[in-house]
Formats: structure tokens, C-alpha cells, sequence
């Protein structure tokens, strides 16, 4: 029974880490200007992110490290330097971006500008990883984070054609257009590949003393949690589809991508899409603020723990309060959160190889995983997840140039 | 007797020439041995190998490497530590030629097995 | 021993598992005629800074002789003290009984008791 309440680390890793302003910006987008037609790239995210998840817990149940700490000591300093500075300057902008997502959301059903709502909403963040400890916030972002099953429960509701969801599963480029669908596409993958979401699972893994005896609920924490994330994406993106794009509605505020679920929910949907939106992103910042705090600690071998008292990791505390409120900042000046958002997407895109090549030898290592290395379909995974990071970098940036 | 400090994880990466001026590598991997209540350095692994060794991930690495264009993978040197001369640790010498030193690792492969 | 896999960079731990920082440099002892020999480990943001560049290290020591806890001076620990090498390595001191926790002491009693909760 103990080992069922684990799968909250799964679902607030996927609700924070998975699903967040990122992933519904970019699902959102991707269903109102191409139906169904990017199904697939959600998909092959899912299968991407899952895979690399479970090797993220693997490492620090059968190691008691993290996966900051293990690529620090095995590959160097010198090789880590640059991941990590890249890692919490990405972390910063994607931080904005988050409580940029609380705040429009508060904007949504407030009318109060989301300026305004920068300061309140850090301070939340901040006081509940102050007085909070990691269980609580885990399973206080699940529970929450439940109510983005509107999403799935409006695809039902809207009836979509399976033939042609169907039909989205087959990646497929279109004569138009296509140099927006490839950054959408890039965009959704770079949304869902985030390389804070591992760091955090490792890092959740290790508070959560999790040992050799968790593996299996590993394997099925990683697999149902992503997969809770990915369903309500792919939710997003079709009702999307259902809603938006016949309207011709392309979503270029989150007022518009609010429309949303207002057709089978009516009034009730606009709200329901600021509550999913609000505590989607406030569970992704909750998980970035913990995640920069976390690979400092772990890169210099400070003392850490959400679940210590602050007194008892000065260090770690005194990171992330500074970085949550350095980073609200971004939306105090009024910086577009969509526009933010789809920026630290391609940024993202851009850093991620660097933080999956080190699986590769992390994984393959008997002083870190002993007799669970990874087998050819881990490592064959991972060999392709690098490859396909390495193209998503290289076109990244003159996609966002074309078809931004 | 005059004892001098060095901080070997300045020594990682530098490269080593021989008393010709021809390039041997990169200083990847220190081994050490005890020996009484001490430690001591017994060699120095250089070249495109030792970084291999490094991550222990040969066969994974050589067959990347293989994609990756690399040919002709040169076995590796081990440097005994009396053959390498760390005056200058920016610029650590060996003491002898490659070819000599060749010859020395071919004989340390002879005497292990 | 593999002494750049096996230790360099590793976690530091006390004789009860605290971690005092990472082993962020490696000094030796170069003798006439012998082997060198392996005679602390140093843990310290200049010398990790070092690393890095050398003016890097200038700087960092620059800055934290002005802020908090003001210590630039690495901590080494001589090679005796190292109880065991696996995956940390364990050295048989306290780390309270050490500057290695200078900065976290520093915050922990000048920034982090002042903040309601913190205390």
C-alpha cells in the first residue's frame, strides 16, 4: 500500500515537470493550427521522457545518488560545468514562465493584471517550500493536479473522429506551412524533454529514500505518471483541435487558448481551464525552484533536502528563495509570458543533449547501478533520444527565426 | 630531501610530449597503488583510451567512436611515473621517446600476463 | 585505485555520514626518487574554480573575501584520514569541526534565523 502512495512522486514529477506551461502552450498551439496532425510528436515525447525517467530513479534508488551528483563525480567537473550553468539559466527563464502561468491564470478569472500577481504568487511558492516538506508538496500537487482531467473529460465530451486522432499517430509533414509545424513540433518536444524534470525525479527519489526494493514501482511510477501528463497533453491538443481550429482561432494569448473548454463546459470551462493552468504551473515552479536549488547542492556538495529544516541546509534554502523571487521579477516588468514560454522551449531544446549523454554512461555503470544496467532497449532509447536532441538543437534556433 | 606539491586535477587534460618534442596525449587517468601506510602514483594513462577507460564504457565508446568517424584508435600509453618528468606541470614531459615507451608497455603487458 | 574516476569529484563524507563537499582537487607530494605520493584531498570553491581557469579562481577568492563566512582558504584533509573510497568517500573527521561548513553555518545564522520559520 506504501509503495501505491509512490506513485504521487510520479504524478506531481508529471504535473509539475511533464505537464506544465510549456506543455499546454505548445499543445494548445499545436491543435489550433494543425487539428490532429501532432498527435504523434506528443507520443514520441511521452515514450522519450518515460524511458529517461526511469532510468533517473533507477540510478538513485540502486545508488542513493542523484543524477546531478553522479554526473559530477563520474564525468568531472569540467564536462558538468556546462550543463549546469546552462541548466539554471534555462531554469531561471523556464521559473519566470511558470509563475507567469500562475498569473494569467489569476489574470483569466480575476481580471487583475498578471503583473500584479507576480510578488503574491512568489511568495506562495516560497512559503510552502520555507514551512513545507517534500511529501506534502508532492502529494498536495497530485491531489491538485487532478483537476487538469478536465481536459480528457472535454475530449470525450467533444466527440472527436478517431479516424482521424488515429491518423495523427503517423508523423506526417505538411505541404504548408511547414516550417510553422516543425517549430511547433520542435517546441512540444522540447516542452515535454525537460531536463529539470529528471533531475528533480532523481533528486524526489533520494528524499524519498527510495531503494533497490522500489525498482518495480519505478518502472510503473515513470510509465503511469508521464502517462497521466501525456494524456491530458494530448487532451489539450484535441480539444484544441475540436474547439479552436475550426474557429480558426490560433493561440497567441492564453485568452484565447482559455476558449478552449468554454464549448462543452461553457462558463464553468474558462474556469476550469485557469484552476488546470494555474496549478499546473504552480507545481512546475514549485519543482524548478526545488530543481536549481538542488543541482547547486548536489554540483558543490552542500547539504540539502526539502524535506530539512532550512536551518539545516542554509545553503539549499537560501538558493531557491533567491531564485523565486529573482525570477518573478521577469513577469513584475511585464516580460509576455507566452512569449517567455516559447522562448525557454527552444533554449531548452538547444541544452538537452548535453544532459542525456550522460545516461548513457550512467547507466552502463556497475558502481552506480550494479547489476541493473540498462539493457539494449534502455540504451537503444537513450542512444535515439540523443541523436533526436542533438537535431532538435541544431534546428532549434533558425526554426524559431522561420516559423516562430 | 626536497618535496615539491601538485595538484593532480590540474594535471588532467594537459598534454605530454617526449624528449623529441613528438606528442604522446592527454594525461587522462592516475592510477595508484598502496604501498605501506601510503599511496603512490605508479602511472599515468594517456591518450584517446584512457578517456574511454575513464568513463568504462568501451565497448559502448568505441562503437560510438567508430560512428563518430574516429579510425586508426592507437592503443593508449601507460606512463610508468619515473618516466614522466612534472617540472613544469603545464608542460609534463616524458623522460624517454614513445618508441621507447612502447617498448616499456609492451613489456608490462608481458610481465602481467 | 583510479584516482581521477574513483576520487576526484567525489562526495566527502564524515564518520556520520555528513557531507562536507566534494573532493574538488587532489594534492601530491613529489619526491627525488620515488613515487609521487598521494597527500590530501582539497575541497574548496577556489580550488573547484581553479579548474576551471585560473583567473576563475582569482575571482571567486575575490568575492568571498567580502561576503558572509569571508574563508577562501580550501580545506585539505591528508590521505590518512580517508577511512574508505566507494561511491563517496568517507574520512574519518567531523564536519562541524570543520571550515568546510563555514559558509553554511554563516547563512544558517545570519540570514536563515532572521526569516520567520527559520529558527
Amino acid at each position: 500500500m506504501n509503495k501505491i502512495r509512490e506513485i504521487a512522486l510520479g504524478i506531481v514529477t508529471s504535473i509539475g515537470g511533464f505537464l506544465d506551461v510549456g506543455a499546454i502552450a505548445t499543445a494548445a498551439e499545436a491543435g489550433s493550427s494543425f487539428e490532429f496532425q501532432l498527435i504523434w510528436t506528443i507520443v514520441l515525447g511521452t515514450i522519450c521522457v518515460i524511458a529517461l525517467v526511469e532510468m533517473s530513479g533507477r540510478l538513485a534508488a540502486v545508488s542513493k545518488h542523484t543524477l546531478a551528483d553522479a554526473v559530477r563525480e563520474r564525468l568531472g567537473f569540467n564536462f558538468f560545468i556546462f550543463p549546469l550553468i546552462a541548466e539554471v539559466i534555462v531554469d531561471f527563464l523556464v521559473l519566470g514562465a511558470e509563475i507567469g502561468g500562475v498569473c494569467i491564470a489569476l489574470q483569466l478569472v480575476t481580471g487583475i493584471s498578471f503583473q500584479w500577481w507576480a510578488l503574491p504568487v512568489a511568495f506562495a511558492i516560497w512559503l510552502l517550500l520555507w514551512k513545507g516538506n517534500f511529501s506534502l508538496i508532492e502529494n498536495g500537487i497530485s491531489f491538485l493536479g487532478l483537476i487538469t482531467l478536465a481536459f480528457v473529460v472535454a475530449t470525450f465530451k467533444l466527440r472527436p473522429a478517431l479516424p482521424a486522432v488515429a491518423e495523427g499517430l503517423l508523423p506526417t509533414v505538411p505541404q504548408q506551412d511547414t516550417a510553422h509545424y516543425l517549430f511547433i513540433a520542435v517546441s512540444i518536444l522540447g516542452a515535454l524533454i525537460s531536463p529539470y524534470l529528471f533531475y528533480f525525479y532523481s533528486s524526489g527519489a533520494v528524499e524519498d529514500k527510495w531503494d533497490k526494493s522500489h525498482l518495480g514501482v519505478n518502472r510503473a511510477v515513470a510509465g503511469l505518471g508521464m502517462g497521466f501528463g501525456s494524456v491530458v497533453s494530448l487532451g489539450v491538443l484535441i480539444v484544441a483541435a475540436q474547439v479552436l481550429h475550426p474557429r480558426g482561432i490560433h493561440v497567441d494569448s492564453y485568452e484565447q487558448a482559455a476558449l478552449m473548454l468554454t464549448q462543452p463546459f461553457g462558463y464553468w470551462g474558462f474556469v476550469l481551464f485557469a484552476a488546470s493552468l494555474g496549478i499546473a504551473c504552480f507545481g512546475a515552479a514549485l519543482e524548478v525552484s526545488l530543481d536549481t536549488a538542488y543541482i547547486l547542492a548536489q554540483a558543490f556538495g552542500w547539504n540539502w533536502g526539502e524535506s530539512l529544516h532550512p536551518k539545516e541546509a542554509a545553503r539549499f534554502s537560501f538558493v531557491y528563495t533567491v531564485f523565486v523571487f529573482l525570477a518573478s521579477l521577469l513577469m513584475v516588468v511585464g516580460i509576455d509570458p507566452l512569449q517567455l514560454t516559447l522562448f525557454s522551449m527552444a533554449l531548452t531544446a538547444v541544452i538537452l543533449p548535453l544532459t542525456i549523454i550522460p545516461f548513457l554512461v550512467l547507466m552502463n555503470d556497475r558502481s552506480y547501478v550494479g547489476d541493473h544496467c540498462n539493457g539494449w532497449i534502455s540504451n537503444s532509447i537513450t542512444i535515439f533520444t540523443i541523436v533526436l536532441t542533438f537535431v532538435l538543437a541544431i534546428v532549434a534556433i533558425p526554426l524559431e527565426v522561420l516559423g516562430g | 630531501m626536497a618535496s615539491r606539491e601538485l595538484h593532480l586535477e590540474l594535471l588532467l587534460g594537459k598534454c605530454v610530449f617526449d624528449s623529441t618534442g613528438n606528442r604522446v596525449g592527454r594525461i587522462e587517468e592516475v592510477r595508484a597503488q598502496q604501498q605501506g601506510d601510503d599511496w603512490v602514483i605508479v602511472e599515468y594513462l594517456v591518450g584517446i583510451p584512457a578517456i574511454v577507460e575513464r568513463l568504462s564504457a568501451w565497448n559502448l565508446g568505441a562503437g560510438l567512436l567508430h560512428l563518430m568517424g574516429a579510425r586508426n584508435l592507437h592503443k593508449g600509453y601507460r606512463i610508468p611515473w619515473e618516466q614522466l618528468d612534472l617540472l613544469d606541470p603545464e608542460h609534463p614531459r616524458l623522460i624517454c621517446t614513445i618508441d621507447a615507451l612502447k617498448e616499456i608497455s609492451q613489456q608490462l603487458e608481458r610481465d602481467a600476463n | 585505485m583510479d584516482v581521477i574516476r574513483d576520487v576526484l569529484d567525489n562526495q566527502i563524507v564524515d564518520r556520520n555520514q555528513r557531507k562536507m563537499g566534494k573532493v574538488d582537487g587532489i594534492v601530491v607530494e613529489l619526491l627525488e626518487g620515488q613515487p609521487p605520493r598521494l597527500a590530501y584531498l582539497e575541497t574548496g570553491v577556489t580550488t573547484l574554480a581553479h579548474r576551471v581557469h585560473p583567473r576563475c579562481a582569482r575571482w571567486v577568492a575575490a568575492i568571498a573575501s567580502k561576503w558572509g563566512a569571508k574563508h577562501t582558504e580550501p580545506f585539505r584533509i591528508a590521505w590518512s584520514k580517508v577511512r574508505n573510497i566507494g561511491i563517496d568517500v568517507e574520512v574519518d573527521l567531523d564536519a562541524e569541526q570543520t571550515p568546510t561548513l563555514a559558509y553554511e553555518v554563516w547563512l544558517r545564522e545570519y540570514v536563515i534565523k532572521h526569516i520567520p520559520g527559520g529558527s
